[in-house]
């Protein structure tokens, strides 16, 4: 053996994966060879080095952050899935009933004169064009359409002509009771996703009823979410007074205590905090990890009220 | 009574939800783990632990036990985490002088490796030793990094890595043996 596959050998001895009798031989060899001797040391010392964090297990409460953002980012999948799975599903539905081959054959033959008379139309397809004088079918679409992402093909107009491409959206309406299933997924959807803090504020002021508080989990997975990934402070702050609505738990004490701890906006650490004490004073006791947080915030926190509070309680205990 | 992975994987297929949480946390502290070694930061490791799972949940639908479930995830998990491209990289200055591509063997050795704040006084005394180290397996090309996360803190055997990563044992050695080198130049005025 050559003396390099030696020194592939002393790597491979070091993460152990080396076979009984490859072993032997590079025992065999570092008897005789100083220099893989000194390899072997050198790389001992690196491997150390590098394991000094080696042992330190998943922080719990990453994990438990990971998972709760995990459950939002599921409910938005699953709701996306069922808008368009449902409506795929009324359809193989209706077409696999035998009764309704008579109705799908009418409408199939419907269907194929509309689509010949758009295919022999002056327009066809998604192509629109506006003509002088002749009528705007632009305009004709709907004019409660949006529009966005005008991109133009062609925007020389010297010939009097230009061509652009644009999305075209319709608003939908939908009213129903807020513990309505269909209800409750837009809103936790927008609570989750909306571009605009203003829509995700309104959707969470939306779910502060009575019904969803006490029996929705997802609704409080989803809030839970918010609380400890939504930029806005004020999207923040309305879901965390929601969550400290809903039944006392491991959960929400978690939320509080992430809030507490891992918040740049003191007045949330402050709500928080205050709802921590408030679920205390009504026989939630706090536990030894708890008042070690609270240790902690007495000494790092740069808020004097939380200080003040966390003092308080420390003292409380004892 | 104790389900299999199986019984939560065809569960999950029929809709089950709860099926599906239940097999995540079999995992997700794997995940998460393999993710924080690779990433080196919460934000980046929460967002890979999320991609991971999305992409399982997509594509459990069609999984028709051709292999291990755990096999199967962490080639999903080593995927996403070769492919992440990270928010932000404040906590690491590392001015690269070579393209970020495919060449796995001189990637690293062209990387020049500078800690704002410290001097070289402070780095060899070992008041950043931390970051030091993380930093020099930060700037391993993805595929060394990946092979040694799993390798070294994580110790999965070379043969379950090459599975991981869909190639051959003796590329996984490689990638290793890279990664070792790259590491030894970067580290040797602290160990030495």
């Amino acid at each position: 053996m050559k003396h390099n596959e030696y020194k592939q050998l002393l790597q491979l001895s070091l993460f152990g994966e080396l076979k009984s009798e490859e072993q032997l031989k590079l025992k065999e060899h570092l008897l005789t060879c100083e220099e893989c001797r000194t390899e072997l040391e050198d790389q001992k010392n690196l491997l150390e080095l590098i394991s000094g964090k080696k042992k330190s297990e998943v922080d719990e409460k990453v994990l438990t952050a990971a998972r709760y953002q995990l459950r939002g980012a599921l409910r938005s999948e699953i709701a996306n899935k069922n808008i368009f799975g449902s409506t795929i599903d009324s359809i193989a539905q209706f077409f696999t009933t035998p009764l309704k081959f008579a109705v799908v054959s009418a409408t199939m033959l419907l269907f194929g004169i509309l689509i010949g008379s758009l295919l022999f139309s002056k327009s066809s397809g998604e192509e629109l064009k506006t003509e002088n004088g002749n009528e705007n079918r632009f305009a004709s679409l709907n004019e409660n359409i949006n529009i966005s992402n005008l991109r133009f093909i062609d925007s020389d107009a010297s010939d009097g002509e230009v061509e652009f491409t644009f999305q075209a959206s319709r608003p939908v309406r939908l009213r129903g009771k807020v513990n309505d299933p269909q209800i409750q997924s837009v809103l936790t959807y927008a609570m989750l996703n909306e571009q605009n803090p203003g829509s995700r504020l309104n959707s969470i002021n939306a779910m502060d009823t009575e019904v969803l508080m006490k029996y929705d989990q997802d609704v409080k997975n989803a809030l839970v979410t918010v609380v400890m990934t939504d930029k806005n402070p004020g999207v923040r702050r309305e879901a965390l007074k929601l969550i400290s609505k809903f039944p006392y738990d491991e959960s929400v004490k978690q939320t509080f205590l992430y809030v507490i701890t891992k918040d740049t906006v003191s007045g949330l650490r402050i709500e928080a905090l205050n709802s921590l004490i408030e679920a205390g004073s009504q026989g939630n006791k706090l536990n030894q990890d708890d008042l070690n947080l609270f240790r902690q915030k007495l000494q790092q926190d740069d808020n004097p009220y939380i200080k003040l509070r966390s003092k308080t309680i420390l003292q409380e205990y004892n | 009574m104790h389900l299999t992975d199986t019984d939560l994987i065809i569960q999950t297929q029929k809709g089950d939800q709860n099926a599906f949480e239940e097999l995540v946390y079999r995992y997700d502290r794997n995940v998460l783990s393999i993710a924080m070694r690779y990433a080196f930061n919460e934000d980046d490791a929460k967002d890979l632990y999320q991609e991971v799972f999305i992409r399982v949940y997509r594509g459990l639908k069609n999984f028709r036990f051709q292999s291990e479930f755990s096999t199967w995830l962490f080639r999903i998990t080593t995927n996403v985490c070769l492919t992440y491209k990270s928010r932000s990289k404040e906590h690491l200055r590392v001015s690269i002088n070579n393209n970020y591509g495919d060449d796995e063997n001189e990637f690293a050795a062209q990387e020049e490796l500078t800690y704002k704040g410290s001097s070289p006084e402070e780095i060899s005394s070992g008041s950043d030793l931390g970051e030091i180290v993380n930093a020099a397996v930060e700037s391993l090309s993805p595929k060394q990094r990946m092979t040694f996360v799993l390798k070294h803190y994580e110790g999965y055997k070379i043969r379950e890595i090459a599975e991981m990563l869909n190639c051959k044992e003796g590329t996984v050695k490689k990638y290793l043996f890279d990664a070792i080198r790259n590491l030894r130049k970067k580290l040797s005025p602290v160990y030495a």
